[in-house]
Parts: C-alpha cells; structure tokens; sequence
C-alpha cells in the first residue's frame, strides 16, 4: 500500500507548509545515541519526514531500557539497537534513509559529510564533549540531556557558539547509571525533535540558550550561555 | 545587586526561582553561595560543596553566562549588577 507526502503529512502540513516539510525531506540529521532520547527523537524525525538519518550506538538492548527507549520491546532484550532501530524506523516510514553507524563516540570519531543536524542524544559528557568537537563541519548541533524528571535542550552553532565542553565545564560523569523516567526523556526527546525541526526550517529557537525543564513541578526556564 | 538563579532540581529543592542581594565590595562566588545560603532556610550548599568547601562536579556555576570553572572558580569576582546562574543539569540521555 502507497501513499502521497501530501497524505501521509496531511496532518503536519498545516501547521508547519509545504517548504519546512521540503526541508525535512532534504536534509540528513545524525542522531548519537539511540537510547532514551535518540530512539524517540529519530522515532520522531522519520515519523516527520526526514530525509536521511544516520544513527550512532554500540550498545543492546537490556530489561532497563524499556521503560523509556521507545523503539525497543521485551523481544529485543540482547539484540543490537541499531538493528531493531533500524527496522522499525523503516517500518514507521520507508521513505526515510537510515544509515546505522555502529560503535562509542570518542576522539576518533568523525562526522560523515553533508550533515545538516548533530543531535546529542548521548547519556556520558566524555563523548558528548568528543561529538562536538567532531561536529565542526555540520554545523548546527542540538544537545539534550535528561536525569530523573529534569532536563535540557541548547543548539549550538559551529564557529560562532561556545563549545559544549566550556559551557558545561567540571562536571564529572556519575559511576552509575542515571534515573530517568519513561515521560521525562520522552519530553525532552519531543523538546529535542521539535527544535531540530526548527533548525532545518531556518529558524531556531535555542541558539545559545538552555531551556531548561523540570516535570517535578512543571518548571521550564531559560540560561543564556 | 546581585542576582542569583536556580535551575532544576535546585529550583525544585528550594522552591524558589530567584533571589537578590546586595552586592558588596570584594564580593566572590564563594561568599556569594554563604550568603545564599544564610537567606534560605533550604539547606543545599551541601549539594554543591563538599566538606573542603571544593566543587562537587554536578552543577555548573555561572556568572554572567560564563561557566566560573574558566574564571577563577570560587574566587571568581562578582560584579554590582552581575547575574548568577546555579545549574545541576541533566547528564544522561
């Protein structure tokens, strides 16, 4: 069974046009990490429309990301993320290209050309430092992170922004693994998507500038930095 | 004056989003926070100093938009007028 861009995004369409939906159609976002945020932000952009997304994990999934990794189900538990995410991004839109690249983010990694959004969907400040300093060619970079029921979005622009590393300077990742809440990622996961759309429609709204989001008592707040 | 953010669970912890103060000769990040403190009846400086009075790496301190770990960490100098932001953020994906 086939369908129409016109069809299937009738829903979008009038709150975004046709131009926007062009844009995501043409453009190719790297998503780092396809756990809590990255399964459901790429979960997201393909549902959008993207044209190509590459992925970026070395992990399997395991029994704890369940809860909040929304590609992934109790089948899945050992398998490769990228493969199951790979199959259900397909699944979710064939239209879009996903492109799995296997392997931890470190110093030696290295964007591919032609990228248009980096998004920081990574869960430790070593390889979200090593990403950014990678991310000097794409040019546009989204980072989010999420903790229990806190978290934050900032886009950074390359060669006029400030680096990841410098804004969050000193911070130490913990030895064990973070809580986090099945609704808190996917908040800042849909934070994450909606300003990743922005950036490809021209128009972003977190340049230089943390939205800060809190669901334990609905706070949201904004640090320019 | 002095103004002093909070952001996230300090936000929450506190309940309170802000909070001014008079700005004073000398003044220094580290004063600063003990003065904070002394205007809340919330303990938190705990959460952000160990018992050495050293920097527990979890929140980033700026002053002015720029993260004090460039500056002169605690010592940093604040001056009248100066924004303070006291950010935890989120670390995990």
């Amino acid at each position: 069974m086939s369908t129409t861009p016109a069809q299937r995004y009738a829903r979008q369409l009038p709150v975004w046009g046709e131009e926007r939906q062009r844009r995501l159609a043409r453009s190719r976002v790297l998503v780092a990490g396809v756990g809590g945020l990255g399964a459901t932000v790429a979960q997201l952009l393909a549902r959008a429309g993207v044209g190509r997304l590459y992925l970026v994990d070395g992990g399997t999934v395991a029994w704890p990301d369940l809860n909040r990794q929304t590609l992934y189900g109790e089948g899945d538990v050992g398998r490769a993320k990228l493969s199951v995410a790979a199959e259900r991004l397909a699944a979710i839109n064939s239209a879009v290209e996903v492109i799995p690249l296997a392997g931890r983010i470190d110093e030696s990694f290295a964007v591919p050309s032609g990228i248009d959004v980096v998004a920081d969907c990574l869960d430790n400040w070593p390889s979200r430092f090593a990403l950014h300093r990678a991310a000097t060619v794409g040019g546009w970079f989204v980072h989010g992170a999420v903790q229990g029921e806190q978290g934050q979005v900032l886009t950074l622009k390359a060669g006029t922004s400030e680096s990841l590393e410098r804004i969050f300077a000193g911070l130490a990742q913990a030895s064990e693994p973070l809580p986090v809440t099945p609704d808190g990622a996917a908040t800042i996961a849909g934070l994450m998507t909606n300003e990743i759309s922005a950036v490809i429609g021209g128009m972003p709204k977190l340049l230089d500038r943390i939205l800060v989001v809190g669901l334990g008592d609905f706070h949201c707040a904004f640090l320019e930095v | 004056m002095v103004r002093v953010s909070f952001y996230s669970l300090l936000r929450l912890l506190l309940k309170r989003e802000t909070l001014s103060l008079s700005w004073t000769p000398g003044l220094d990040v580290r004063q600063l926070l003990t003065r904070v403190q002394a205007e809340i009846p919330t303990p938190f400086l705990d959460k952000l100093l160990d018992a050495d009075g050293t920097l527990i790496p979890g929140t980033i301190i700026l002053v002015d938009r720029h993260n004090i770990h460039h500056l002169g960490g605690l010592a940093t100098p604040i001056a009248d007028g100066a924004t303070v932001a006291l950010f935890p953020p989120g670390a995990g994906g």
